[in-house]
């Protein structure tokens, strides 16, 4: 016998010891979670009915104390709102600061500093706004109608030219003047009537004025509290901001609501959709975005309740519509357009790609918003032999290689979408088959991001792009479909042009009475399912995993990101 | 005659700094079409909006002019703002280097520890179980790819350890949410990314060391030290392995801008805020001043850790001259 298997064998005793000794202990663990599995089917049923609404409310009374770790994908960029266009910061900002107004989870607009919704002019340019009385910043500062007229002078006033503000193009072309004639009340004068200007520019966070009110124009851009705000007047206050890690925020006591029942509040930064996964699992985090692939996976995971609600985001394909561009020729007559899209087997696009956690669109507004019109002039249900009459009866015919042509060109082009979103990748691989069926010949074609917002906003030498919008709860789309927007710069990259759409649109932005705009929206809906110029291939969902120990949530489709009107009122069971 | 040698690098240095900073821009301006850093599909942007933004950030101009501003600002000690959010790129930098150095700096000391006697016992035992199982071990490190080891890790010690009630250990980040950045607390969340990355130093040095033990084990010096009586320790530990350890400096040295960017996919993967997974993402979002910092800083270390390399040589072989 050698040296070396007498060790082996010592080696192997103790490791069989170590097992032995192991398995033992999780056995104990297997019969206590064996417990705790037969207790919760005993509770299934009440817990199931939990969990199928949105809401996770209960009726025990909400404990004080502890906290909540959120989970997402994007570090913030920066925490003043006049500032701020990307989701993340916007997410966090709202956990600091309240506008004027709030979204309901329907989009409706609910008054939050304000004490009411506005008063509106009779010729509809003037809102006029009374604050809450007693408002105060975090530090105890008094918030007044200086305050609010400061935030939105940020971006109109042209002595605040400097400031790099994403919303200056809207704020100074629609705001005339803001008078504050006494500390309570904002008016608020715009230069001509524009419906969605309060659900659009009545909900930026309030900022302190006399901390950033000393600052010249210039150095707002880059001041310290960009990074860190030392006042705030929303549910929570600032305490750290370890970038790329996470924001840790502390309870604010003198947030005009109540101060929250939690402590603290952590926005905690995940790699993927896969970490926030493995996170709800093992309690790292406590909310987190859920992505549809991960869905099943975690829905059986006791400790997590899951909120799934329609959001206003809707992923579509554009066709290339300006003849002068190499594809443009193609697309010029509908019957195409409406050919392809009825060839489109959409649910199962749904069912496949995204498990079932969308719905087919019928209609370019999305379900969520008051002006979504169900059934619009043209239904698109697959229909391939539809679809291959309508190119036969436009004239494209098969040649002798399958692809059909006509007058001397091929119906080939090529699709693109951003590299690395894998639900957008198999769509054009479904669409991409799809097509091939009716002789058609589209090849998918992978670019990143920055480029294909590129060639949508300015470069445009595509044939077909495939990506998704978010909308806010204004129904107006104006910026993806009037022709004015079909300059360098705008959204309308697909060079949609329609007289009638763009009267039809303009009116509407200027008109206040919703039923008279719900009905200019419902032309505008038929209209688009006739001509197609980009279809909308389904409405996503958002689905958020929540930590049962977690109460008090009430996702919606308006209340996902930025506006949560129930962020004070979240509590943990725990109190840790 | 050293600081002479240490000068002229230091002038070919320039260049080479120049250089890369140089490629690095305009590899990044070629390929950005007109995208603006920071400014996604948002609708409620007007053309005018994303205009002013991009002239603010300065990509109106073009790169050459941009990178002059650039290199005048580096010459003040002044690496710009982040274009995406404003923050200053140093500390950005600052901010991330504690916890990167933190996590490579322990992976290279684990992969340095382990790998040197692994290296020495399969270049003795030469074709033994030991040597074999060891072979297999690092050929499986350097080929299994580290995101996922890491993924793999992440399932078995956090998740499925969390679920069936056991011990388990932290998936992401370098401390806890809440309550966290105690040392023990800091050590906990290193222990999984540290070992992917160790795994990784681990196999490929202790590679090294071997073949490297091996070939000095058969030079004349060695035998004449066996003939001279001297003991087995001795010949091996003294004469042997000083010797073989020379590549290995190399190796490390050369691992040095590795002390900053080498943990990159370990990074990602563990959500670890360090200066990889910021140029990553920076990268990917265009943030030029950010990329074009980290770049900067990254050169510099590769520089500094070739020179120290070839400083070191001299230290452990008294043959090499500088001239």
């Amino acid at each position: 016998m050698s040296r070396d298997e007498v060790a082996d064998d010592k080696g192997f005793e103790q490791f069989e010891r170590f097992l032995e000794h192991w398995s033992r202990r999780d056995f104990l663990k297997r019969a206590g979670g064996a417990a705790a599995y037969m207790a919760f089917l005993g509770g299934a049923v009440e817990f199931l009915d939990a969990c199928a609404g949105n809401s996770t409310t209960t009726t025990t009374t909400a404990k004080k104390g502890g906290h909540v770790v959120e989970g997402n994908f994007s570090d913030v960029r920066t925490m003043t709102s006049m500032l701020s266009s990307d989701t993340a910061s916007n997410q966090v900002i709202g956990l600091m600061f309240d506008g004027l107004l709030n979204y309901k989870k329907n989009g409706d607009l609910v008054p939050a500093l304000a004490a009411d919704l506005p008063k509106t002019s009779a010729d509809g340019l003037t809102y006029t706004f009374k604050l809450r009385p007693n408002l105060k910043f975090s530090d105890g500062h008094a918030l007044t109608s200086d305050d609010v007229k400061f935030t939105y002078q940020l971006a109109y006033d042209p002595a605040y030219k400097d400031v790099a503000s994403p919303r200056r193009g809207d704020l100074s072309k629609y705001i005339k003047s803001i008078d504050t004639p006494d500390p309570q009340t904002v008016v608020i004068t715009t230069t001509q009537v524009f419906a969605p200007f309060l659900a659009n520019h009545g909900l930026y966070g309030i900022l302190p004025k006399h901390v950033l009110g000393g600052l010249e124009p210039k150095a707002i851009n880059t001041a310290p509290f960009n990074s860190g705000p030392s006042v705030t007047n929303g549910a929570f206050k600032f305490v750290s901001w370890e970038k790329g890690q996470q924001v840790t925020l502390a309870r604010n006591d003198n947030y005009w609501a109540g101060a929250p029942y939690l402590d603290q509040w952590i926005y905690k930064v995940l790699p993927d959709s896969v970490a926030v996964t493995n996170q709800l699992k093992t309690g790292e985090i406590d909310i987190g975005p859920v992505d549809p692939s991960q869905f099943d996976a975690l829905k059986t995971t006791s400790t997590v309740a899951m909120a799934e609600f329609a959001v206003p985001t809707f992923t579509f394909y554009a066709y290339q519509l300006d003849p002068s561009k190499p594809a443009g020729p193609l697309f010029q007559d509908k019957a195409v357009r409406q050919a392809l899209l009825f060839a489109l087997d959409r649910q199962s696009i749904v069912t496949a790609v995204f498990f079932g956690h969308g719905k087919v669109a019928n209609s370019v507004e999305p379900p969520t918003s008051w002006a979504y019109k169900d059934k619009p002039q043209v239904l698109y249900t697959f229909d391939k032999a539809k679809a291959e009459s309508l190119l036969d009866g436009a004239g494209w015919a098969k040649g002798s290689d399958g692809i059909r042509g006509k007058n001397g060109m091929k119906l080939k082009f090529t699709m693109i979408t951003n590299a690395g979103n894998k639900q957008r990748e198999s769509m054009l691989q479904v669409m991409q088959q799809s097509w091939h069926d009716i002789g058609v010949e589209a090849t998918p074609s992978l670019i990143q991001f920055p480029q294909l917002v590129s060639q949508i906003v300015n470069i445009r030498t595509f044939d077909m792009f495939l990506v998704g919008f978010n909308w806010g709860a204004d129904p107006d789309e104006s910026p993806l479909y009037t022709s004015d927007n079909a300059i360098a710069g705008g959204f309308n990259g697909a060079d949609f042009r329609n007289a009638q759409v763009d009267s039809i649109l303009n009116d509407a932005l200027s008109t206040l009475d919703r039923n008279k705009r719900k009905q200019l929206y419902g032309q505008f809906q038929d209209i688009m399912s006739d001509q197609v110029p980009s279809p909308v291939i389904l409405f996503n969902t958002g689905i958020y995993g929540v930590s049962t120990r977690v109460q008090g949530t009430d996702f919606g489709p308006f209340n996902q990101f930025a506006q949560r009107p129930w962020n004070h009122n979240v509590w943990v069971t725990d109190g840790k | 005659m050293l600081a002479k040698y240490v000068a002229r690098r230091f002038f070919a240095s320039i260049v080479v700094v120049l250089g890369v900073t140089l490629i690095t821009l305009v590899l990044m301006d070629r390929t950005r079409g007109t995208y603006v850093p920071g400014i996604d599909l948002n609708p409620s942007l007007r053309p005018d909006d994303i205009a002013r933004l991009r002239a603010d950030l300065g990509l109106d101009r073009p790169f050459y002019v941009w990178y002059l501003t650039w290199i005048w600002g580096v010459l003040h000690g002044d690496f710009g703002r982040s274009m995406i959010d404003g923050s200053t790129v140093m500390s950005h930098i600052l901010d991330r280097l504690p916890n990167t150095l933190e996590l490579t700096g322990t992976a290279i000391l684990i992969g340095v520890v382990i790998a040197i006697p692994v290296g020495v016992v399969g270049a003795l035992r030469r074709g033994s179980k030991t040597d074999h199982t060891m072979t297999v071990v690092s050929v499986a490190g350097v080929a299994v790819p580290q995101f996922w080891m890491g993924l793999i890790l992440i399932l078995i010690f956090s998740v499925t350890l969390e679920q069936r009630g056991l011990p388990w250990l932290p998936s992401s980040g370098a401390y806890s949410a809440v309550n966290g950045g105690d040392f023990f607390d800091r050590l906990e969340h290193l222990i999984l990314p540290a070992t992917v990355l160790s795994f990784f130093y681990t196999s490929t040095w202790s590679r090294f060391i071997r073949s490297s033990m091996l070939e000095v084990l058969s030079q004349d010096y060695i035998r004449t030290a066996r003939a001279k009586g001297m003991s087995e320790r001795r010949v091996v530990y003294l004469h042997g392995l000083r010797n073989a350890l020379i590549p290995l400096v190399t190796l490390i040295g050369l691992e040095l801008p590795g002390l900053v960017s080498g943990g990159l996919v370990v990074e990602v993967v563990f959500g670890w805020p360090g200066i990889g997974k910021l140029a990553f993402e920076r990268a990917l979002q265009y943030d030029y001043t950010t990329v074009m910092g980290v770049t900067f800083f990254a050169t510099m270390l590769v520089i500094a850790g070739n020179l120290l390399a070839d400083l070191l040589y001299g230290v452990l072989d008294p043959r090499i001259r500088y001239t």
